[in-house]
């Protein structure tokens, strides 16, 4: 999702007129998962696949949150452990642990997350704009969030950060 | 600036495909006679075609300046052509022609890289000019000598006596395009060009189609009306006009009753008479060869590009017919995909064969049905393998034809050898050789061959140079010489230059000769005082070792002093298979190719040496060499650390040797070379000795040693 629609979404939240602000249309649909207690979201026009840990074979001078490359059906992919991306304790893993493949202009990855959780609508009324933080580490990752049940809330990563950024 | 016409997008391919071949063509019709400076009347006939060709369909893409260009080149030619016995110097024309293929060429590219986009739209008024120029200064020539007429009195005297010997009344055509292919005028038009030289009298009917648009409509309903009668030989005219380009079928509408019963009694009665005229005799058009083009849905650009390729070539050979079934175009991106199915299938096969769960069954109808389909996917390995090699002489050619602009240049007076072009390689090298092999070229000419003759002289040498280009098959490898017998490199020199530029890496007196030589490969090197339009930036060298090592391949030096240069690239026949030696370091499985393997073995740990700073180093057969191990190259976790646990392999590249320490060997295996992912081709992995990887037969992954880089 464009960071435009996001704006739109938001702003219909926020304005006066009630027709805008009931709008609670769908916009597209998120995949959910775990890493320790907090619930991630990728969109799915992203994700190719979902495949259990197999073996990852190991590949040298790169940074430790790539843990190496698998063979896909053929397809030769970098595995990427999010929880070391993104500063968390190495766990080790689990029944549960899983790589989700992701495929953004034709980079192809896998990341690795504790477990997947479920893929729901993405609506109108539930988006929030990601926090602004001076603090760049911790939510660049972030593209928006999406409010739930309970006072929860579901960060959805920006996919293009997460592929593109540049290792300094 | 200018922009493609709408619509005309999708016959760009056709477009660039028929005239670059045409372009080629040319160029080597022009090689060819240029030595004996005069043309055969084929050869004419053979440029008189091509420039034709071009000039239409640049017209029809709306290319106006290229066919603008072609139509004087052509008025040029037509003036030649009508006066074979006058005109005797005709040197001034090629490098003419020469330069209208060069801005063909070089618009043509302007084109290609801007599809969809605007492009520049070159000036070619300068050469137009040229054109004319030289057209008048031929025609003042052949008037003058010739009878007081003028050209084109000439021309119908000449092509009437002809006529009247091969006896022949008027006959009447009536010609229809294949459905949908566009332009019908035009391509009128160029029929009417194609056969106009074999004709004493030709009348067409609509007349305007060159200029008049609107003249397609009428083609289509009624066809292209051709009233003729032949120089001397009716059937090659029909035949012609049978064989030409989108041409669907024609009908005779009036003529002989004489005609003698050759090929058109024989051949089968028309489908489709699409209006009854006053009919006699129609047939369809092609027999077999175009009938699967008609046929076939699929890719009909290429296969277009290719009926017209085919088509030149039915015009000059007699065989013309067969030769359109036995070829065809295929796009190089469906090669690919076969080929990575095929290395896909090779590794599944593994798989199946070599399943854990089949150890220790005894399966005596599995191994067998096992063996008979190894054997077939070997077969369609090579088979895949054959389809892509290409001849190197596509590249060789274009060797031919830098030779001759700087021996005109320079004015060095050079002999061109070329050997062994028809020895073939994968497409995908042969194009990536074509950079290198035309610096090198360039380089022997300019460096290499001794600017004074009088140089050559003193030393004992033939007064004309000798440039070769040679090619071998030699065990999987193809090797390309590029040789001169020129002043050769003089080692002192490059020394010097070497030692300013701070290029050395050890003390000068431990510099081999050899190694000298091979320093001008380093990337800033050049050694030529001149920068010259040919060479002489320093880029380059280090280019072409980069573009050679690109696909696998090495290049060496090797000189002697006032007695000529030798580059030789070696380069693998393909890229995507090679024949791998698995070795263990820790958990991880690398793949070390064979052909740089010279030896396995165990050490004892008295025959290890140490030098001052503690690196390991082992003594083979007189030999020292430094000891690399791979856990400590790549941060790998592994018990086995003691030299005398594991294995050294000798391997060997550009001339450097090192063993390397492995936990053991597993094995031979034929692997499919897979590039890294692209997400990970930020960071430095190739560079440090890793060349990409491949799936074994379990599914797991191994990665490939790159030799080159893991010493360098």
């Amino acid at each position: 999702m464009t960071n435009d629609v996001i704006k739109e979404a938001v702003a219909k939240q926020q304005s006066g007129d009630r027709k805008l602000a009931a709008d609670n249309s769908i916009l597209g649909k998120v995949m959910t998962f775990n890493i320790g207690e907090q619930v991630y979201g990728i969109e799915i026009q992203y994700i190719t696949e979902i495949i259990g840990v197999s073996h990852i074979t190991k590949v040298p001078h790169v940074p430790n949150y790539i843990k190496g490359i698998i063979n896909v059906r053929s397809k030769v992919v970098p595995i990427i452990d999010i929880r070391i991306r993104f500063g968390k304790p190495e766990i080790p893993y689990t029944n549960h642990t899983c790589i989700i493949t992701l495929d953004f202009n034709d980079i192809a990855v896998g990341i690795i997350v504790d477990s997947v959780a479920d893929v729901e609508d993405i609506h109108t009324g539930d988006i929030s704009a990601a926090p602004e933080n001076k603090n760049v580490n911790t939510n660049d990752f972030i593209q928006y969030m999406i409010r739930g049940e309970n006072d929860t809330t579901k960060l959805i990563l920006d996919v293009a950060k997460l592929l593109d950024e540049q290792e300094a | 600036m200018a922009k493609i016409e709408p619509g005309m997008e999708a016959m760009l391919d056709m477009y660039f495909f028929e005239t670059n071949s045409l372009l080629e063509q040319l160029d080597e019709i022009l090689l060819r006679t240029e030595q004996a400076n005069a043309f055969e009347s084929d050869d004419i006939k053979e440029i008189f075609r091509i420039m034709h060709t071009i000039k239409g369909s640049s017209a029809m893409m709306g290319f106006d300046n290229l066919s603008v260009l072609a139509h004087k080149a052509e008025d040029m030619f037509f003036v030649i052509r009508e006066n074979p016995d006058v005109i005797t110097d005709v040197s001034f024309v090629y490098d003419l022609v020469f330069q209208v293929s060069d801005s063909y060429k070089a618009q043509i590219e302007a084109i290609q890289n801007n599809i969809g986009g605007e492009y520049e739209q070159m000036d070619f008024d300068e050469l137009t000019s040229k054109l004319i120029k030289a057209r008048d200064k031929l025609n003042s020539e052949a008037s003058g000598d010739a009878a007081p007429a003028d050209t084109e009195a000439a021309s119908a005297a000449s092509s009437t006596a002809p006529a009247a010997a091969g006896g022949s009344d008027k006959i009447s055509v009536r010609v229809f395009f294949e459905e949908g292919c566009q332009m019908e005028n035009l391509r009128a038009f160029l029929l009417i060009n194609t056969i106009r030289e074999e004709c004493s009298f030709l009348e067409f009917s609509p007349a305007d189609v060159e200029t008049n648009a609107e003249s397609s409509k009428e083609i289509v309903d009624h066809g292209f009306l051709i009233t003729f009668s032949a120089n001397d030989d009716r059937d090659y005219i029909l035949k012609q006009i049978e064989t030409a380009l989108n041409v669907q079928s024609y009908e005779v509408v009036s003529g002989d009753e004489a005609k003698p019963a050759g090929t058109e009694a024989a051949a089968p009665k028309a489908e489709i008479p699409p209006e009854p005229v006053k009919e006699i005799k129609t047939e369809k058009t092609s027999p077999a060869p175009k009938a699967p083009e008609k046929s076939k849905p699929t890719d009909q650009s290429i296969e277009k590009a290719q009926a017209a390729v085919a088509n030149a070539n039915a015009q000059q050979a007699a065989s013309g017919g067969a030769q359109k079934q036995s070829l065809i175009s295929v796009n190089l991106a469906k090669l690919d995909a076969l080929h990575d199915i095929v290395g896909e299938i090779i590794t599944t096969e593994s798989m199946v064969i070599s399943n854990p769960d089949l150890e220790g069954l005894e399966l005596e109808s599995f191994t067998k049905a096992a063996r008979d389909l190894k054997k077939l996917t070997s077969e369609l390995q090579d088979t895949v393998m054959s389809i892509r090699m290409v001849p190197l002489a596509g590249v060789f050619q274009k060797m031919n034809r830098i030779v001759r602009d700087m021996r005109k240049k320079l004015n060095k007076d050079v002999e061109f050898v070329m050997e062994g072009e028809d020895i073939e390689a994968d497409k995908s090298i042969v194009d990536s050789l074509q950079d290198p092999i035309m610096h090198l070229v360039r380089n022997c000419m300019d460096h290499g061959i001794e600017d004074d003759v009088q140089d050559r002289i003193y030393a004992g040498k033939p007064e004309k140079g000798t440039l070769r280009l040679s090619a071998q098959n030699s065990s999987g490898e193809v090797i390309i010489t590029i040789s001169d017998d020129g002043a050769g490199i003089d080692p002192d020199k490059i020394m010097d230059k070497a030692k300013r530029m701070n290029l050395l890496t050890k003390p000068e007196s431990e510099y081999s000769e050899k190694e000298i030589q091979n320093l001008i490969l380093l990337p800033g090197f050049s050694t030529n005082e001149q920068v010259t339009e040919f060479s002489g930036r320093g880029v380059g060298m280090d280019v072409v070792k980069a573009n050679v090592e690109k696909c696998n391949g090495t290049i060496i030096v090797d000189s002697k002093k006032g007695v000529g240069t030798n580059f030789i690239i070696k380069i693998p026949l393909t890229l995507a298979i090679i024949d791998g030696m698995e070795i263990t370091v820790g958990d991880l499985v690398f793949t070390v190719p064979i052909s740089t393997i010279h030896e396995s073995f165990k050490v004892e740990p008295e025959q290890i040496l140490r030098d001052t700073s503690g690196n390991e180093m082992i003594m083979i057969r007189g030999v020292c060499y430094p000891i690399l191990r791979m856990h400590e190259k790549f941060g790998i976790d592994t018990e086995i650390t003691d030299l005398q646990d594991g294995i050294l392999l000798l391997v060997e590249s550009n001339n450097k040797s090192v063993c390397i320490f492995a936990d053991k060997l597993i094995g031979e295996q034929q692997v499919v070379v897979k590039p890294f992912p692209k997400y990970l081709s930020r960071y430095n992995i190739k560079s440090e000795g890793l060349s990409g990887c491949t799936i074994m037969g379990d599914g797991s992954i191994s990665l490939i040693i790159d030799t080159n880089t893991l010493i360098g």
